[in-house]
Parts: C-alpha cells; structure tokens; sequence
C-alpha cells in the first residue's frame, strides 16, 4: 500500500512538472527570471574595464541582488505563479474533480502537487540562479572564470542555491495553502510581500513568522543592509533552517487540513 | 452499515442557505437506475455527495460501505462521468486514461493496454492521440465514459452521460449500460429524455426542490400514485361492445373509445380488480383482443403526475 501510495505521489509530481513546465504557465515565470538574467548580462557588457580585475566588487554586487532583487521579487513571485495554480489552476479550469475522483488520499494529492510544483520551481530557478551567478563573473574573464572553478565561487554558488531552493520550497508551500484557501491568492501574496519586506523592523516574536529572516541568515555573502543592519538580528543557521522546515510543515499540514474537505462547487469558486 | 448497498441515511446539503439536496433517504440496488428530476431539483447534487465531491451537511452516505470522503477506497469502486464538459490542459484521449489507470495502481504496459482497450469500446481510437480540447461534444462525452468505466468499477454514476451523442451513439451506449447492469453492476443514470430512461432502466428516483419524492420499479412507483386513476389501453375489433361492460364496473372511471375506433383507454382506480373483471367482459362478449397494456406506467407519465410537465427537465 505504502508502494502504490509512492508511485501515485511520483505520478502526480510527473504530471505537475510537465503542466508547469511545458505549458503557457511557464511564461511568467520565464518573464521573472529574464529580468535579472538580462540584469546580469548588461552588467557584464557595460562594465568599465578598471572594475574588471577587481572581483569583490561582483561579490557585493551579486549578494545586494540576490537578497533584495531575485530572492524577495523574482523567487518569490515565481513561486507565486506556479505554486498557487496547482489547485487554484484546477479549479478555474473546471478540472479538479478528476484528481479528487482518483483513488488518492487528499494527504498524497497534496504531497504529490507540492513536490512537482518544487520540482519544477527548482529546474527552473536553480537553473537561472547558476546562469546569473557564472554571467556576474565572466566578465572578469579569465580571474572570473578561475574564482568560478578554484576560488569560493563554488562554494557560494552552493550556499546560494541551497537558499533557493530552501527558498522555493517554505514559499510552494505557503502559495498552495494559498490556492486553496484564496479566490484570487495573488492578494495575500501581495500582502505577505509587504510583510516580508517589513521584516527588519518587526519584534523578533514576529520575525519568526517570516520566511526571509530566516532565508536572510543563510546568504553565503551577507548583503550590505545600511541602517537596517541594526534591526536585522540573524540567527544561527540551524535556528535558520528549523524555521524554513516548520513553516513548510505547517503549510503543508493546513494544506492537508484544507484538501479533505475540498468540495467541487465551481459556480461558488 | 451495509457492504453491498449504496445508502443514503437523512442526507441534506446546503449551499450556504441555499438547499441542494433535503433529508435524502436513499438505497439504490444493483441494476440500471434512472434519476430523474428538473433542472436544480438536485440530481448532480446527489451524485455529487455520493462520490465525496461534496460533503453533506447533515446525514451519512455509504457506497457499498465506503464512506465517500474516502477517495483511495471509493474510486477502486466507483467510477463517476460528471455533468462537466472540461479536461485536464493538454491531455489526449490516451494520456487522460493512462493517467487515471496508472493512479489505480497499474504499470505502464498494463495502463497502455486497457486505455486502448476502453478506447475501442467507446469508438475513440482514431482521435485517441488528440487533444481531447479538438473534439467534438459526442467524442468529449465518450471521453468522459471512458474514464469513468476504464478501472471496472462496480458502481457507474453517470450525470447525462448520452448528452451530445448522435443516435447511433446513444444506441450503443445504453447497450453498454445494459450489459453492465446485468453484470449485477450499479449503473446510476441521470437523463433528461424521460423515455431513454424509461426504456434501459430497473428503477427510478425521482427528485424535485431537493427531496426525493418517489423510488423505486416505474410499476410500484405508478401503483402508489392513488390520486390518478391507471390508464389501460385495450385494442380490440368491437371496442363499444366492450365499453358498455366496463361502465358496470365501480372502479372504471373513464371509457373512452380510440380515435380509430380499433381500440379504447380506460382509467380504472383498481388495477388489479380490472385486470380480473376484463377477463370476463373479453370471454363473455366475444370480442377479438389485439393487446391490452398499461398506458402510463412509464417513467414520462410518473413524472408528469408526481412533477409537471416534464419538457423542462435535466
């Protein structure tokens, strides 16, 4: 049973990575991640030559961008878009009650979702994280290419990806509950932008309950926050990583909650 | 609660305050069961709470003692063509079934070999590598079908599953219903034509504002309808003579003789003391008897009585 209860997960995860991926869903998510991808192209094109043999100005670069551009905006929304339409998407197109009709537990449906939605968002913005992080340091040529290979380029670009995807993982999770609680969930993703961007100036009680504090503690390279360092107070990155995982699981266990009793109204909905 | 029935025990549904379904008490036997009832009388409704797409608000359904909010049991039993004419993006005929069979638990050979299978069954084998989104409203309804049977499910729920279908269609799709039915199968039809349903089925519930208001075999429903006097039709060679004798008789209420004059329709309140006394009138006056048959024991002439005029039913 536990055998069937696998497979049909894995089959769900196929069938949502292909609807995500190769379908028009995909657009806006390709449009997000243009935006740095093009960032980091003309940066490299129009970069002074003087600025070229020094790398530490890229580090800084790239850490400013990646917290305050492409994980807060580019992650974030693009987990938005294809996270919400895993159920959200049924729903509008009148397809839903032909994954409840199937003999799935609603506990494995949701599962099954969550992972290809994850699969997906990992293909395609670990992906793009890697192309913005190798076009950032080839325009240093060659000393960019020998921090890329030899230097902690490799280790950076580990530290970041694993913050992507940690990243992709506490938002997918957060979107589905979303899609299922919310008509139109891209408002409460507005909201919790909004929320998210207050972060710094929250009590610490209440930073907990954000996704970016913690996300914000694990940047191999911290970003240059000016005043807002004061208010920033990270944690250790295993407090980091703990508060990543209980925000997925609590998500993912409302999300649960929400699936069972999920009925098929789509005149209400 | 029983393994082999499908139960209904006090359900109601409510949509808010709205009244879906009300204090629904229900038990469907094996065979071919018509639902029928007009538009909004809550027919989707039931076959909506029956397969867990909605909870009930009140009251507990059971479907050969699975509890319909639970999927992974029910649907290895059930299998439900839903009344919604839409499909999962960029699924093919063949995808969309692989899909469901592989989700039963079958490998890919086996979900390969009984989509194609079903496929054939349902006359779709040509467009089966098409995008279900290009096909026609028969070819989408066939689909539909498809899916709901592909699994052998021993319980079919069909919601207007001849809608859109060309005669030759709807033909073959009653024989298969047929066929499932005698298998010992529950096969429960909602349909608006009142004599396709009237023609391929055992039973039937019928459904209005929400509340059941008759069950059972059209013979038994028609009999309990005391306020409407049963109408018998009789073909014969010398219907007046016939008519005279008729009129001896307290519980024939109307005589009339048919416009051909090769026949007369009779509305008696006691069917079987009729039946009794024909025997004699036909034996003592002589008259050559073509046929003699019930003129509204049929599943129109019930819901005429019991609901209305029946041209605005779902």
């Amino acid at each position: 049973m536990r055998g069937l209860r696998r497979r049909q997960t894995v089959i769900i995860a196929r069938t949502e990575v292909a609807r995500s991926i190769f379908s028009r869903r995909v657009l806006p998510v390709l449009l997000l991640v243009g935006m740095p991808l093009s960032l980091a192209l003309l940066r490299g094109l129009f970069m002074p030559e003087a600025r070229r043999a020094n790398i530490g100005h890229t580090t800084a670069d790239f850490a400013q961008m990646f917290f305050f551009f492409y994980l807060r905006f580019i992650v974030f929304f693009s987990c938005a878009v294809l996270f919400v339409k895993l159920f959200r998407g049924e729903i509008l197109e009148r397809s839903l009650h032909y994954s409840l009709m199937a003999p799935v537990r609603r506990r494995v449906l949701v599962v099954g979702k969550y992972l290809g939605g994850l699969a997906s968002t990992w293909i395609l913005l670990l992906g793009a994280t890697v192309v913005i992080f190798v076009l950032f340091y080839v325009a240093h040529g060659s000393l960019g290419l020998r921090y890329l290979i030899s230097g902690a380029g490799i280790a950076d670009l580990a530290g970041y990806l694993g913050v992507v995807a940690l990243a992709c993982a506490a938002y997918g999770a957060l979107f589905l509950l979303a899609g299922l609680y919310f008509k139109n969930p891209m408002v409460p993703a507005v909201l919790f932008l909004g929320w998210e961007a207050a972060t710094p100036f929250l009590p610490a009680a209440l930073k907990a309950l954000s996704i970016v504090h913690y996300l914000g503690s694990l940047l191999p390279v911290p970003p240059v926050m000016g005043p807002l360092a004061m208010l920033a107070q990270p944690v250790a990155p295993w407090v980091a990583i703990l508060g990543v995982l209980a925000s997925i699981g609590v998500s993912l266990a409302l999300a649960v909650r929400k699936a069972r009793r999920l009925e098929v109204t789509y005149s209400a909905d | 609660m029983s393994d082999e029935r499908i139960i209904f025990r006090g359900v109601s549904k409510f949509y808010g305050e709205v009244l879906g379904v009300n204090r629904v008490n229900l038990e469907f036997k094996p065979g071919l069961t018509g639902l029928v009832g007009p538009n909004g009388s809550g027919k989707s409704t039931l076959m909506h709470l029956m397969t867990g797409l909605l909870s009930p608000t009140k009251g507990e359904i059971s479907v050969l003692g699975i509890p319909p909010n639970r999927p992974e049991r029910l649907f290895r039993a059930v299998g439900y063509c839903t009344q919604y004419d839409s499909f999962p993006a960029g699924a093919t005929g063949a995808t969309f079934l692989r899909q469901t069979l592989l989700l039963h638990g079958m490998d890919r050979g086996q979900a390969d070999a009984r989509a194609w299978e079903v496929l054939e069954q349902v006359g779709l084998t040509d467009a089966a590598r098409r995008k279900i989104a290009g096909y026609s409203k028969g070819m989408r309804q066939r689909i539909k079908l498809a899916q709901a049977l592909c699994h052998r499910p021993s319980v079919m729920v069909l919601d207007e599953p001849l809608n859109g279908l060309d005669p030759m269609g709807r033909a073959e799709m009653i024989q298969l219903f047929r066929e499932m039915a005698d298998e010992g199968r529950y096969v429960i039809v909602s349909s608006h034509i009142l004599h396709e349903v009237d023609l391929i089925s055992d039973a039937v519930v019928m459904i209005h504002g929400g509340t059941v208001v008759a069950e059972g075999g059209i013979r038994e429903v028609r009999a309990e309808i005391k306020s409407q006097p049963i109408q018998v039709l009789i073909r014969c060679d010398r219907p007046h003579a016939v008519a005279g004798r008729l009129f001896d008789f307290k519980h024939v209420v109307d005589v009339r003789i048919l416009g051909d004059g090769e026949g007369l329709m009779v509305r008696t309140e006691d069917a079987r003391s009729f039946f009794a006394d024909l025997t004699g009138v036909i034996v003592e006056s002589g008259v050559a008897v073509e046929t003699v048959m019930p003129a509204d024991e049929t599943v129109h002439a019930v819901y005429d009585y019991l609901i209305g005029q029946p041209g605005g039913t779902t």
